[in-house]
């Protein structure tokens, strides 16, 4: 139990303080939902997060695949309409310019993080340019420490969204640290950091396509593929080996509670590949006609584990105990510096889940999205710098973090 | 050119029939035929690095199609092709102004995450350069431009003859690391005859380290009984045991040692047939499963389906004699098919997890690291010889 150990007694002790200042700020939302419990706080004063029980990530996710419980409307309206005060009263407690730029930039990247075909981080980078563009420093290193406060601002604001966190990361280091900037004056290099963030929408979709292109030998004629979740990648690369003319069969999970599972087989259907839809827990009884994996991840982390939709874990417990492959694709931007060591080593990202029927008040419900696979369960990993072992990722990491 | 093609057939002839054994003298071959290819091509002034890469890809892909089983001539294919590559580079980088050369460099790199956000204006820029590069040799005077282009070849040549002494002493690398390896009173298990494992225990005896040697016969072809008899004239103590036994022996072995065809790049391994079968069993004892091969035997590609696809099918002649069996074999009796089928595969796939360790010409290394040696050999463009070179063409 993560809780018990004594390298966290510090964190909780300090965000136990900050939920006390929190808690005279949200007394409206009380009403709406109890207060998290200290363990779960992910908020922070400068930006905090309209309502901290639903990980805006999974809540943007679930949009996208258009299939929302009304359960979590109801809860995303509360949300808002409650987030109106709570971001008032953190301007009241903070001096007013600094937050006044940290919700423009979040604004911006709401905004792109609305389009379903966009990746997070690629709305996170468009994000961290408009913040360029809309500056008036005159140096790098002023640039630089505004680019630095929002994206704290950014990360802060969404802490369940790992690919945010990366790919703020990431074009932090870029703008630190890469040579094409060396040379010109400021204004060509501002220009170019933002000819570069505009173009990183290209780069995320070139990044699919190669890794379609990669998995392709691995999908053999005949094999028996199980998918969970709606992956933008794994749905390419199915895409492409259906139009490759590769015969496979789909095997889909349910994917509970947003049933992101049902659009996928539904996608499928349209491309005419053979798919039959799972429940979740039917995944074991059918793991010995399945001949590999598919996974997409939300974030891949150091030690090469991943970090992806709920029930994940288990699947590919069950793979390797029936030694099946198990194949993530991800794009490489999704790296991230985190080492978790075991499930609840993490901040959890909550969600509500529709059981249909009322629940009693007693009854506690485990709402994480997320689980965390560690690299022993997984075979190969396909990504836009080639296909990998787990390995390879913290050498990535450590490469470009050194 | 004429007497290159007639080479390079002879070779395509030797492949195809087999005639050469093992996967260092494939290699050693291979590289001595491609640094005569080189020699004679005749080098362009625009674009030299193009003609030459061209000119080994389309040898390379008759001798791939030749026996695809053999994994070393592609391995040694892709590592010239990196190595013109490199010494390209290096000649651009002395003539280019040190900035552009940086922006280069970068594509011979295997993609990586820190050139994520870079890669799209170098990836055009790149071409660019090279061809600029090309003009402004082309300008220059013709005195330059010999030289230049003799340099690259000759430089070439001398990287590829670098590579085939490699190959040559890889042996000796890989037998220096045996001392760390090899215990006082150890007990060693090994299938069939590999060279390298030869060596590698002749080293350790020479280095005063007294250890027993269980050697499995390695039917059909029995290659154990050969290594056992080498091994007995070094006053090494040896049993020869049947490949079933090894089962039965593992838990009293120390180590088990074994040669390899090829390594994958996920760190499998194409090993003689009978491996998987140890592996297993060291697995279940809790014995360490060394690999020892050259950095020859290191191949960029993943195994699909190896034990189908990466696999051979020897005469069947091995197993049975032709006198003894020929009425079964006969086809005429009946559905004409014959009732006997006699399998004699030459590989098998050892999957990644039950090897322990590679001890390779530069080190040991675990199965997970092998891709770092293949981003080191190989460039990334190689990967896949024939689409290219038919592209080109």
């Amino acid at each position: 139990m993560w809780y018990r150990s004594p390298s966290f007694i510090l964190d909780n002790q300090a965000q136990e303080k900050l939920l006390l200042q929190q808690q005279q700020h949200q007394q409206n939302d009380d009403v709406l939902n109890p207060p998290p419990p200290p363990s779960m706080s992910e908020t922070s004063v400068l930006n905090p997060n309209p309502n901290p029980n639903i990980s805006a990530y999974y809540q943007t996710r679930a949009a996208h695949h258009a299939v929302v419980t009304s359960d979590w409307l109801a809860q995303a309206q509360a949300a808002v309409a409650g987030g109106v005060s709570g971001e008032v009263t953190a301007a009241e407690v903070e001096d007013g310019c600094e937050v006044e730029k940290g919700g423009s930039v979040i604004e911006e990247f709401n905004s792109w993080r609305k389009q379903p075909d966009l990746a997070e981080a690629v709305a996170a980078i468009r994000a961290l340019a408009s913040v360029i563009r809309s500056s008036n420093a005159t140096t790098m290193m002023e640039l630089e420490i505004e680019l630095k406060k929002a994206s704290d601002s950014l990360k802060s604001w969404d802490a369940t969204s790992i690919s945010l966190t990366a790919a703020c990361d990431l074009f932090m280091r870029y703008v630190t640290r890469t040579s094409a900037l060396e040379y010109e004056d400021f204004n060509s290099a501002r220009s170019r950091l933002i000819e570069r963030a505009e173009k990183f929408g290209e780069i995320s979709y070139k990044a699919r396509r190669i890794i379609s292109m990669l998995s392709q030998d691995f999908i053999f004629d005949g094999c028996t593929i199980l998918v969970h979740g709606f992956s933008r990648v794994v749905f390419e690369v199915l895409k492409t080996a259906a139009q490759n003319k590769k015969l496979f069969r789909v095997f889909c999970t349910e994917g509970r509670p947003d049933r992101t599972g049902l659009r996928f087989s539904n996608e499928m259907a349209k491309l005419d590949v053979p798919v039959k839809l799972l429940i979740d827990s039917a995944v074991a009884y059918s793991m010995d006609e399945v001949d590999m994996v598919f996974v997409g991840a939300d974030g891949v982390v150091e030690s090469g584990g991943i970090i992806n939709m709920m029930g994940t874990y288990q699947i590919a417990l069950v793979a390797h105990s029936l030694n099946k492959p198990v194949y993530v694709a991800a794009e490489s931007y999704k790296f991230a510096r985190l080492y978790p060591l075991d499930q609840k080593d993490m901040a959890p990202a909550l969600r509500p889940i529709d059981f249909g029927v009322p629940v009693p008040s007693k009854v506690e419900i485990e709402k994480s999205a997320r689980d965390y696979t560690p690299p022993q369960y997984l075979t190969l990993l396909f990504t836009d710098l080639g296909v990998l072992t787990p390995s390879v990722v913290s050498d990535e990491l450590i490469q470009l973090y050194l | 050119m004429p007497d290159t093609q007639t080479l390079v057939n002879d070779f395509v002839n030797k492949l195809k029939k087999r005639k050469i054994e093992g996967s260092q003298a494939t290699a050693r071959h291979t590289a001595e035929l491609l640094r005569s290819v080189i020699s004679q091509q005749r080098i362009p002034y625009t674009n030299q690095a193009g003609a030459l890469i061209n000119a080994i890809k389309a040898v390379g892909e008759q001798l791939i199609a030749a026996n695809p089983v053999e994994l070393a001539v592609g391995n040694i294919i892709r590592r010239v092709l990196h190595i013109i590559r490199e010494e390209d580079l290096s000649l651009t980088t002395a003539a280019i102004a040190a900035a552009v050369a940086a922006a280069a460099r970068s594509t011979l790199r295997p993609p990586s995450l820190q050139t994520l956000l870079e890669d799209v204006p170098d990836a055009t820029a790149v071409p660019h350069t090279s061809s600029s590069g090309g003009d402004s040799e082309g300008r220059s005077k013709s005195a330059d431009k010999n030289s230049r282009s003799r340099k690259l070849k000759h430089d070439v040549i001398e990287a590829v003859n670098e590579l085939i002494q490699d190959i040559a002493t890889c042996h000796e690398h890989i037998a220096e690391q045996a001392v760390e390896h090899i215990h006082q009173n150890e007990v060693i298990l090994t299938l069939g005859r590999s060279r390298t494992v030869m060596e590698f225990l002749c080293a350790a005896k020479e280095k005063k380290r007294s250890f027993r040697v269980f050697v499995a016969e390695g039917a059909p072809r029995y290659q154990g009984h050969v290594l056992a008899k080498e091994l007995m004239a070094r006053d090494l103590q040896t049993t020869v045991i049947t490949d079933s036994a090894v089962f039965a022996m593992i838990s009293r072995v120390n180590m088990v040692i074994v040669g390899a065809h090829a390594i994958m790049a996920n760190g499998g391994v194409i090993a003689p047939v009978g491996l998987n079968m140890v592996a297993l069993a060291a697995q279940r004892h809790a014995v360490p499963f060394v690999v020892v091969a050259g950095s020859h035997k290191l191949c960029p590609l993943y195994p699909h389906n190896p034990e189908v696809l990466l696999n051979e099918l020897k005469s069947p002649s091995d197993l049975l004699d032709f006198g003894e069996f020929s009425d079964c074999l006969d086809i005429g009796c009946g559905t004409g098919e014959p009732l006997l089928h006699v399998v004699n595969p030459a590989f098998d796939y050892v999957p990644p997890n039950l090897v322990s360790l590679f001890i390779t010409d530069t080190g040991g290394h675990n199965p997970s690291y092998m891709y770092r040696l293949i981003a080191d050999y190989y460039s990334a463009d190689d990967l896949v010889i024939k689409r290219k070179s038919t592209a080109g063409n």
